[in-house]
């Protein structure tokens, strides 16, 4: 085999690899235990941009987080839960900490931030029995959240606002008022 | 933030305060001094968590301290293992000395979710060392800058900081005040900083929530739910107005929606969008006027109103703003049937705040606004309405004087809405406006003079409404009240009424 036709061989495993490494740096499974069904979601941060600023200088956020099951990629839900954590930086330990808003509470402390942003999501789940359907019936998630209190900053400095700085603060400030929400759907799965 | 129920903050913070962190406080309680560095452990406790549910290997290192030196950086250690391996609960550790010399050490742990300063910010758990403001520093009062400093040496109460932040933004108005905290020189010790950023150029509209009572009048409820953070650059408000007689010739209830923003591309321009609809009441003392004035407009029995409007800053000091106002007035005894009221808005406004030495601050603003209903904007109703506005603040120390003047002018047939009312809670105070001119009028004018020193005010108000053919009557009040910041509790007499009655008015704005 030629050293072209060699490369040519790898071309189609680079392509799959392009497109597969995205998709696979997001991926979202199920599970259920007892009664609830769980989502993980490997590689939904959202520690990170300006909360993790935020929490980096000694800020609480508040973050909402919804699971949603859909019968249909973009179909109706059948099932949506909300909850809401307090996230704040223990600047003396530098590590993260986790409250569940609501009743009970449920607070843990010493977190890396995946541990932090799985922490948040196995607290976020769904009762099976309220899905109403089988084992066999495909179904969707959609699983998003938003950040509060994490406002960008108005002001510039009027001599910035028609540099290349001030351009790139705003295209960057644009960037950090995307990352305050965000929202992934995965499917089809079916009941372990 | 989650509103927190504060009985059960309370419970639980006290509980923490005497099961954790509050060491100190019951060590002084019990007059236990802490043990020098190398005295002898001759007992370990373990308060508010079990010892069995630590790992066999962090027991038997807890279990071993006994007899040996105290070395508080290995109890601290020994802490953070506790923390470490159970993840839900914090542990602080303090060695206290018994009357031979030795020590005792005692773990208290207590859990995260039981104190919700430490649910809300974790941080909670360490003391203040510093508390530091980054901005103009001379233009807080000497009363909240000592507020300020009273948080060092505790621990971080996170409702505290929270009240002095709202105080700062009192204090300046205008600028967007932010909290961070950063790590102190010494473990276990944060520092506080508070961050004054520069006046935006363009401000959000202030609210219109109030809870008012005026004793010849009634009630007025109005409630605006502002949704924004505070350094947001849009807001959008929903408000609900349950009864309002206070504000205008009519009393209405109803709802508005407002969007606003306050950079567009600049931050010398904003935009601000209003949907309003009301429904109208009418004294009798308006029915009755209205009868033996047939040139005033008729009355509605609902107001719809669209009103986009933009503004534009020269500076943070002066602005300017236009737009266009369109109101669709339900006739009252004729309905369906409305007539529109469309007009033309300009305004241009400016203020200015001054921060002397000692304490003293002054603040001026003026502002101008006409408002010019066309045929071109298909109004049925043709009319121009000037209203210029000033108002002059003085504070040193306790002390406070304000100075205010209201000018009106109104041509042509503006509707109730627009025609200007003096008597009520904010405008010659002792006076009913419905005795004054039940149905508003088209030239105004209006002073006020006064003086609060703390949170007692006196006042002298000035001012007449009248129409283009009628004579001024210049009418004349005095009073006396208890201010707070939002609140105020005033009574109010006439000077120059034919009668002698009092009012009263007491009421909330926030």
């Amino acid at each position: 085999m030629s050293r072209s036709a060699g490369w040519q061989s790898l071309l189609p495993l680079v392509v799959i690899a392009v497109v597969a490494v995205p998709l696979a740096a997001q991926s979202v499974t199920v599970r259920t235990v007892a009664n609830a069904l769980h989502v993980q979601a490997r590689g939904f941060s959202f520690i990170e941009g300006p909360v993790l600023t935020r929490l980096k200088e000694g800020r609480s956020v508040r973050i909402d987080f919804e699971l949603t099951v859909l019968t249909k990629p973009d179909g109706p839900s059948t099932k949506q839960a909300a909850q809401g954590f307090t996230l704040s930086f223990d600047l003396w330990e530098e590590r993260f900490a986790v409250s569940r808003i609501g009743s009970p509470p449920r607070s843990i402390s010493h977190l890396r931030p995946r541990d932090a942003e799985n922490w948040c999501l196995e607290n976020l789940t769904v009762p099976v029995s309220s899905l109403g359907f089988g084992r066999d019936t495909p179904f969707w998630i959609r699983l998003a959240y938003r950040v509060h209190d994490v406002a960008p900053e108005v002001n510039q400095a009027p001599d910035e606002r028609y540099t290349l700085r001030g351009l790139i603060d705003r295209l960057s400030r644009r960037r950090e008022e995307a990352d305050l929400a965000k929202s992934v759907d995965a499917g089809p799965f079916r009941l372990p | 933030m989650a509103r927190r129920l504060p009985w059960r903050r309370d419970m639980r913070t006290l509980a923490l305060l005497f099961v954790l962190l509050g060491l100190p406080l019951v060590a002084a309680n019990a007059q236990e001094a802490d043990a020098p560095e190398g005295a002898v452990i001759d007992a370990v406790e373990i308060s508010g968590f079990s010892l069995y549910s630590l790992s066999p290997g962090l027991q038997k290192d807890i279990n071993s301290l006994v007899g040996s030196p105290l070395n508080r950086e290995g109890l601290n250690q020994l802490a953070s293992r506790i923390e470490q391996e159970q993840p839900e609960v914090v542990a602080a550790v303090r060695g206290v000395s018994r009357p031979d010399g030795k020590a005792r050490v005692i773990f208290l742990v207590a859990r995260i979710s039981d104190d919700t300063d430490l649910t809300e910010n974790i941080n909670a758990r360490y003391i203040v060392e510093t508390v530091d403001v980054e901005g103009p520093y001379n233009e807080i009062s000497q009363q909240l800058r000592d507020d300020l400093q009273k948080l060092v040496g505790r621990r971080l109460d996170t409702d505290e900081a929270e009240r002095l932040q709202e105080r700062l933004e009192k204090e300046l108005p205008g600028r967007d005040v932010a909290r961070r905290i950063s790590k102190g020189s010494q473990t276990g010790r944060i520092r506080v900083v508070f961050e004054i950023f520069e006046e935006p150029w363009i401000r959000f509209a202030p609210t219109r929530s109030k809870l008012v009572y005026h004793s010849q009048q009634g009630w007025s409820g109005v409630l605006d739910i502002p949704m924004s953070s505070s350094r947001s650059r849009h807001r959008f408000t929903a408000g609900v107005a349950f009864n309002d007689i206070d504000e205008l010739i009519e009393e209405y209830s109803g709802f508005r929606l407002a969007f606003e923003s306050r950079v567009i591309g600049t931050e010398k321009l904003g935009a601000r969008l209003e949907f309003s609809r009301y429904n109208q009441t009418w004294e009798d003392a308006t029915l009755t006027a209205l009868a033996s004035n047939p040139g005033i407009p008729e009355l509605y029995r609902n107001r719809l109103t669209f009103e986009p409007t933009a503004t534009f800053a020269f500076n943070p000091r002066v602005r300017i703003n236009g737009g266009i106002s369109i109101s669709e007035l339900e006739s009252l005894s004729n309905s369906p049937n409305s007539q529109m009221a469309n007009a033309w808005l300009f305004g241009i406004s400016g203020d200015h705040l001054w921060q002397g030495s000692n304490d003293v601050r002054q603040r001026a603003e003026a502002s101008y606004q006409i408002r010019a209903a066309v045929k071109g904007l298909d109004s049925d109703l043709v009319y121009k309405r000037h209203l210029g506005q000033a108002r002059y603040q003085f504070e040193q120390g306790r002390s406070e004087a304000i100075a205010s003047l209201s000018l009106g002018y109104i041509t042509g047939d503006a509707p109730l809405f627009e025609r200007f009312s003096l008597g009520n809670s904010t405008t010659l105070r002792g006076w009913d406006k419905y005795d004054i001119s039940p149905l508003g009028g088209e030239r105004m004018f209006h002073s006020s003079v006064e003086y609060r020193y703390s949170h007692v005010a006196v006042f002298f108000d000035t001012g007449s409404v009248w129409d283009r053919n009628t004579e001024s009557k210049i009418r004349y009040s005095t009073g006396f009240g208890i201010h707070s910041d939002n609140s105020f509790l005033t009574v109010g007499f006439p000077l120059n009424s034919d009668g002698a009655d009092v009012t009263f008015m007491a009421g909330v704005r926030f």
